[in-house]
């Protein structure tokens, strides 16, 4: 609708300042400059202290470790979420269960639970991760009351538990997820053949290409400077998932036609990209492609596997800071949820990096994180 | 003779030095793969997300892929032998072909018979016990697969580094075996020539 600036902030204001809030507490370059220099751990947590996080390492028992920090960092992230995911009114509501899930609270709380309704259409990053993090524990004989508790606290909804009862995409499809928002993306994933490894993995990515797809279609239906915002970071992540896809199928067991199947049709490699891609055999032939797409060739360039280099991987992390954080120079959408949330993310990856290469005592790589502000 | 004493002291303590040496040498080499090992996973963490790559990617019971054969050798020295269990499909289809007796015959028709047809019943009972083998052996799951198919290069990395590092320490071990031995074997001699200057000092004054 036109003007539809004015009209945003009666549903959407409150939200809108609160995530730019938060925003502001992201670390900044001079933060991390103080974490590199720290010697242990608890060095690292009192510098912490002074920043957004406070005293969020208190409680924990020492001696600290870093998988400790990653779920604590995580913790905080969910907290700030769910208060604006409880805030919010549609269809900010249902972007921000396309981010993560619809339900918030951990699996235990059966109460919230059961107030989002469970046949909602959209499908979710985290909860496909979590399903992935069932299958392949029970996979390996881990207890369901081990698995859960290590589950994305974003992700969970009803189901989770029964998803070990599974041993067919079929029967996790028909006795398990058809009842869940998963429901929709698992058309492709269903097969007879017995959960294996190659077969976990083909359902990951499939999952993750149609809630891709879905998403993006959701964020085109939304119109305006949502749409504006969110499609090219969309885009690139399709495109960046079809790369790093056929990057690592190099020398598996993976077939070329296997591998098409799970790039994502909604970015800019759609078709011709894609379809040079399901045919190249080494990273040669895939830089050849990038070369067609003037962004993608700058980020080919600027990696490389030498000591001293930024791996390609590194180069598309940077690349998605950057559009992230373009999120936020327009007013009046939910393009900054979802930038909020990454940027987050990926904080919380450059501290656990920081903190890993602190505990192994390796420091030469430990200015490898990306600054974000 | 004290002259081929003192010769075969010298040529001793030479090959221990040599030995230390190396022992110091396959240390480091140990020690930095180790490191590079963590790292690279910690590296892998850092793109695949910290809990792809954990313990609940891995059962708490597996079966190893490496053995270590111990033998003793002349010199009462141990010495460690890594073997890394290939698929040895072709061993094993043989020695089950010899393990299927009679008792099995019976419910190989009745497989066959569903899944192929009565007419070829005969002709696969050889085939049969040959295709039956196949499902038996036990496949040496790659470790790489439990973090999934696609894995990036840095958990590859971590673990050709820590298969280096396997058979790296069985000839560690090795090492301070025969190094333990020398040692002794150098102490004896030092003894041994010890005694001889005693018995024999007037020798050596003339």
């Amino acid at each position: 609708m036109p003007f539809s600036e004015l009209y945003f902030n009666v549903d959407n204001g409150y939200l809108e300042g609160l995530v730019r809030g938060f925003k502001a507490g992201i670390l900044s370059q001079a933060d991390y400059l103080n974490l590199v220099q720290c010697e242990t751990l608890e060095d690292l947590k009192l510098h912490l202290q002074s920043t957004d996080y406070g005293s969020f390492l208190a409680n924990e028992a020492s001696p600290l470790t870093v998988s400790v920090i990653d779920d604590k960092l995580k913790e905080k992230m969910v907290v700030e979420f769910r208060h604006m995911r409880n805030q919010s009114y549609e269809p900010l509501a249902s972007f921000m269960d396309f981010i993560t899930s619809c339900n918030l609270q951990k699996y235990y709380e059966e109460t919230l639970l059961s107030s989002f309704p469970s046949y909602c259409f959209f499908r979710y990053s985290y909860m496909i991760d979590n399903v992935i993090l069932l299958i392949t524990g029970t996979l390996h004989q881990r207890a369901i009351s081990e698995l859960v508790p290590k589950c994305h606290p974003l992700g969970s909804f009803e189901q989770m538990e029964a998803v070990n009862i599974a041993q067919t995409p079929a029967e996790l499809y028909n006795a398990i997820l058809v009842d869940t928002p998963l429901a929709a993306f698992f058309q492709d994933c269903i097969s007879e053949q017995d959960l294996d490894e190659m077969n976990i993995e083909i359902i990951r990515n499939t999952l993750y290409k149609a809630y891709l797809e879905a998403f993006y279609k959701f964020c085109t239906s939304l119109g305006g400077t949502t749409a504006d915002t969110m499609c090219p970071i969309l885009e690139f992540e399709a495109d960046r998932r079809a790369f790093i896809i056929t990057i690592n199928s190099f020398g598996t067991e993976l077939s070329k036609e296997d591998r098409a199947k799970l790039f994502p049709h909604c970015g800019k490699l759609y078709p011709e990209g894609l379809a040079q891609l399901a045919r190249a055999d080494d990273y040669e032939q895939v830089k050849a492609v990038a070369e067609y797409y003037p962004e993608y060739k700058l980020l080919f360039e600027g990696a490389g596997s030498n000591p001293g280099d930024k791996t390609l991987e590194d180069r598309f992390f940077e690349h998605e800071v950057k559009l992230n954080k373009l999120a936020f120079l327009n007013q009046f959408h939910f393009s900054v949820f979802y930038a909020y949330v990454k940027l987050k993310e990926q904080e919380c990856r450059n501290i656990v990096w920081i903190a890993e290469c602190i505990a192994q005592r390796h420091r030469a790589k430990i200015d490898n994180y990306i600054p974000i502000f | 003779m004290r002259v081929d004493q003192q010769l075969r002291l010298d040529e001793q303590l030479l090959l221990f030095m040599d030995q230390l040496e190396a022992l110091e040498e396959k240390r480091h080499k140990l020690n930095s793969l180790i490191e590079e090992g963590w790292f690279s996973i910690a590296k892998a963490r850092y793109s695949m997300g910290n809990k792809q790559v954990s313990a609940l990617q891995y059962a708490s019971e597996m079966e190893p892929l490496v053995y270590v054969e111990t033998s003793v050798l002349e010199g009462g020295t141990a010495e460690f032998k890594c073997e890394r269990k290939e698929n040895k499909t072709e061993e094993l289809k043989n020695n089950t072909i010899e393990d299927i007796g009679a008792k099995e015959t019976g419910l190989r028709r009745r497989i066959n018979t569903t899944q192929k047809g009565v007419k070829e019943e005969e002709q696969e009972t050889d085939g049969q016990v040959k295709t039956k083998a196949e499902p038996s052996t036990p496949e040496h799951r790659d470790p790489l697969k439990w973090f999934g198919i696609l894995v990036p290069q840095n958990l590859k990395q971590a673990q050709s580094a820590f298969k280096e590092v396997i058979t790296l320490s069985a000839e560690i071990a090795s090492l301070q075996s025969a190094i333990l031995a020398t040692r002794k074997e150098m102490q004896a001699q030092m003894e041994k020539q010890e005694k001889t200057e005693k018995t024999q000092p007037e020798i050596k004054k003339e």
